[in-house]
């Protein structure tokens, strides 16, 4: 897993010395990593948990408008207010996780896709008015990130990129830990026979409890990231095209094969991109996209590679550790 | 102000027959196949766009007693269609639920688009059903609401009919209930995981025709259904018809009066908070079992 990650992030990594100065293709680069970031927290929650969690986005968004109240209102620095927003962002994944974890399987999907459902209203309404989104219109001046007097944005495209760069190969190894840990065996273990691994003293409870939390941290952080990184926000993230756009990335690398969702989110983005010609079009391929890829590609891309090269021993359950 | 009480109250009455349509359809394919249809908010749009399509777009006469001769079989093909094309390849997989979730999300964006490129973003409105109203007093008691109440509450009282007094009723729960067993004995399961996703579409586009003609069709009009449909069907209990018809009525009372007093921005909170409490004092629903 490691290799391919390292491999994925070197490539990645030495990109600017040939595309640095174009400005549109770094814009793509930087939103890889960003996506990367979330679409493996989704892999950890989703793939190696088991929970049917459908409030990725929903997360995202909080920590990006949390981030950015925080900044502009109370004039935190951003790289605090993302931390903190990230803070606040898991403590409402806990809340979220805390009903969840006495459901089964697609109830957790309504609870979690509820939250989606429901920042939209509450961020256009009057309590959101009142915390500062801006209703409507959105968040339209969110300061940029700065560090040891250095300003971080987009106008220069390359420190960003490797300050995105650096966060995003953080967080994706705080991912790997936990999956090579005793955590991600446990998970492993719960998924496989719930009963057997709770009779060995495996607790469903506070493990799945803790990614809930870890996960809701590291979206909300990425998204507080993003929202500094574009200088605007509005509720138009919530729509159901980017959820979609987010689930393709995991399809594409393969539900519960780790680094899979990273090489997914690079694949998935600069995808997008190509297809931003086809205008209104787009949403409408992006959804036979991910009907016809689901069929497809049961395993995601590295579970085609896999297959190619004839390396059926080395799949889904067993590269798992 | 007792008059807008009772108004609010026949509100909640005929959207709550109609929910409760809906919900069953819901907990029909769930408790068959654990297949969730994320794709169920479009069916819904599917029967309003039909039903527009039909009767505006075409011109058709007859009015509704045809829409309905005609729309009953297409959204069951559509809905058999479905099943066999998308959902029963995924059955054999790992993951397959997620699969199931996924995949219908990305039909639901398809379908939401497809109406968006084929009919416009713009609301559609379709005539009514039947006009005039019954007055007593000063309560207006108007036909469609009444007939949208008998038409969604037979449409339940038939489905468990047959559920409960056919043979074909009484292989879809034995599916349910074992579906290796009722392999054994015979029942042909993939077939009847079919028919309940086809019987399910046709529910939901029925209530997207009778909900349509009160308020409007429009592409993403959906997904506030699919959410509706689901607390319903978590409030009332997985599988049991009657909880989803009381859940029904009590989260249709629940909307009319919250729309009426706080405004219908406040529906959906209302609707999850309850929701949240169901699950947390009784994760089962009303009359639901675990399975």
């Amino acid at each position: 897993m490691a290799v391919i990650m390292a491999v994925i992030y070197g490539i990645v990594g030495v990109m600017p010395i040939f595309v640095g100065d174009v400005r549109f293709i770094m814009h793509i680069l930087i939103m890889c990593l960003i996506w990367a970031v979330v679409a493996a927290c989704w892999d950890l929650i989703m793939g190696f948990a088991g929970i049917f969690s459908f409030g990725q986005v929903a997360f995202f968004v909080m920590g990006a408008y949390g981030s950015a109240i925080l900044a502009s209102r109370l004039h935190i620095t951003p790289i605090l207010a993302m931390v903190l927003s990230g803070g606040i962002t898991a403590a409402i994944g806990v809340l979220v996780g805390l009903p969840c974890l006495r459901l089964k399987g697609a109830y957790i999907a309504l609870v979690t896709f509820a939250v989606h459902m429901i920042l939209e209203p509450f961020l256009k309404g009057d309590m959101g008015r009142f915390l500062g989104t801006g209703g409507s219109r959105g968040i339209l001046t969110i300061p940029p990130i700065e560090l040891f007097e250095v300003t971080f944005s987009s106008a220069a495209p390359v420190p960003f990129f490797y300050l995105t760069l650096l966060l995003s190969i953080l967080c994706t190894v705080i991912i790997l830990i936990v999956i090579k840990s005793y955590w991600g065996t446990a998970f492993l273990a719960l998924k496989d026979s719930e009963d057997f691994a709770m009779s060995l003293g495996v607790s469903a409870f506070k493990y799945k409890l803790m990614v809930f939390a870890l996960t809701s941290f590291l979206t909300g952080m990425i998204g507080g990231f993003y929202g500094h990184y574009v200088g605007m926000l509005s509720t138009r993230m919530l729509g159901i095209d980017l959820f979609v756009t987010l689930m393709i990335m995991l399809v594409i690398g393969g539900i519960g094969q780790y680094p899979g969702a990273i090489l997914g989110a690079f694949i998935t983005v600069s995808l997008n991109e190509m297809l931003a010609p086809l205008g209104t079009y787009r949403p409408l391929t992006l959804g036979a996209l991910v009907v016809v890829l689901v069929l497809l590609l049961p395993d995601g891309v590295i579970g085609l590679i896999r297959k190619v090269s004839g390396d059926e021993a080395e799949g889904a359950g067993v590269s798992r550790y | 102000m007792l008059i807008e009480l009772i108004d609010v109250f026949i509100s909640g009455l005929t959207n709550g027959s109609v929910y409760a349509l809906m919900a069953v359809g819901l907990t029909l394919v769930y408790g068959v196949s654990k297949a969730f249809n994320f794709a169920y908010g479009s069916f819904f749009s599917m029967g309003g766009y039909l039903a527009w399509l039909l009767l505006v777009g075409l011109g058709l006469m007859g009015g509704y007693v045809i829409i309905f001769i005609i729309a009953i079989p297409v959204l069951l093909a559509v809905g058999y269609g479905v099943e066999r094309a998308i959902v029963a390849p995924l059955r054999k997989r790992s993951d397959w639920e997620v699969k199931v979730m996924m995949i219908t999300l990305g039909l639901a964006l398809l379908l939401d688009n497809a109406y968006q490129v084929g009919f416009g973003a713009r609301m559609k409105s379709l005539p009514t059903m039947v006009e005039g109203a019954m007055i007593m007093g000063d309560v207006v008691l108007s036909y469609q609401d009444m007939v949208i109440f008998v038409l969604s509450i037979g449409g339940i009282v038939c489905f468990r009919w047959i559920l409960n007094n056919t043979r074909i009723g009484m292989a879809v729960r034995a599916v349910a209930q074992n579906p290796a067993g009722a392999q054994i004995v015979g029942i042909p399961k993939d077939v009847i995981f079919g028919a309940t996703f086809a019987i399910s579409t046709v529910m939901v586009g029925v209530g997207g025709i009778l909900l349509s003609q009160k308020y409007f069709v429009s592409p993403t009009g959906g997904w506030d259904i699919l959410v509706k449909s689901w607390v319903i069907t978590a409030f009332g209990g997985m599988g049991s018809i009657r909880g989803s018809l009381y859940a029904a009525f009590i989260l249709g009372m629940l909307e009319a009066f919250v729309g009426w007093i706080f405004g219908m921005t406040w529906v959906l909170f209302a609707m999850f908070g309850v929701l949240l409490i169901i699950l947390a004092v009784r994760p089962q629903g009303l009359l639901g079992k675990w399975g």
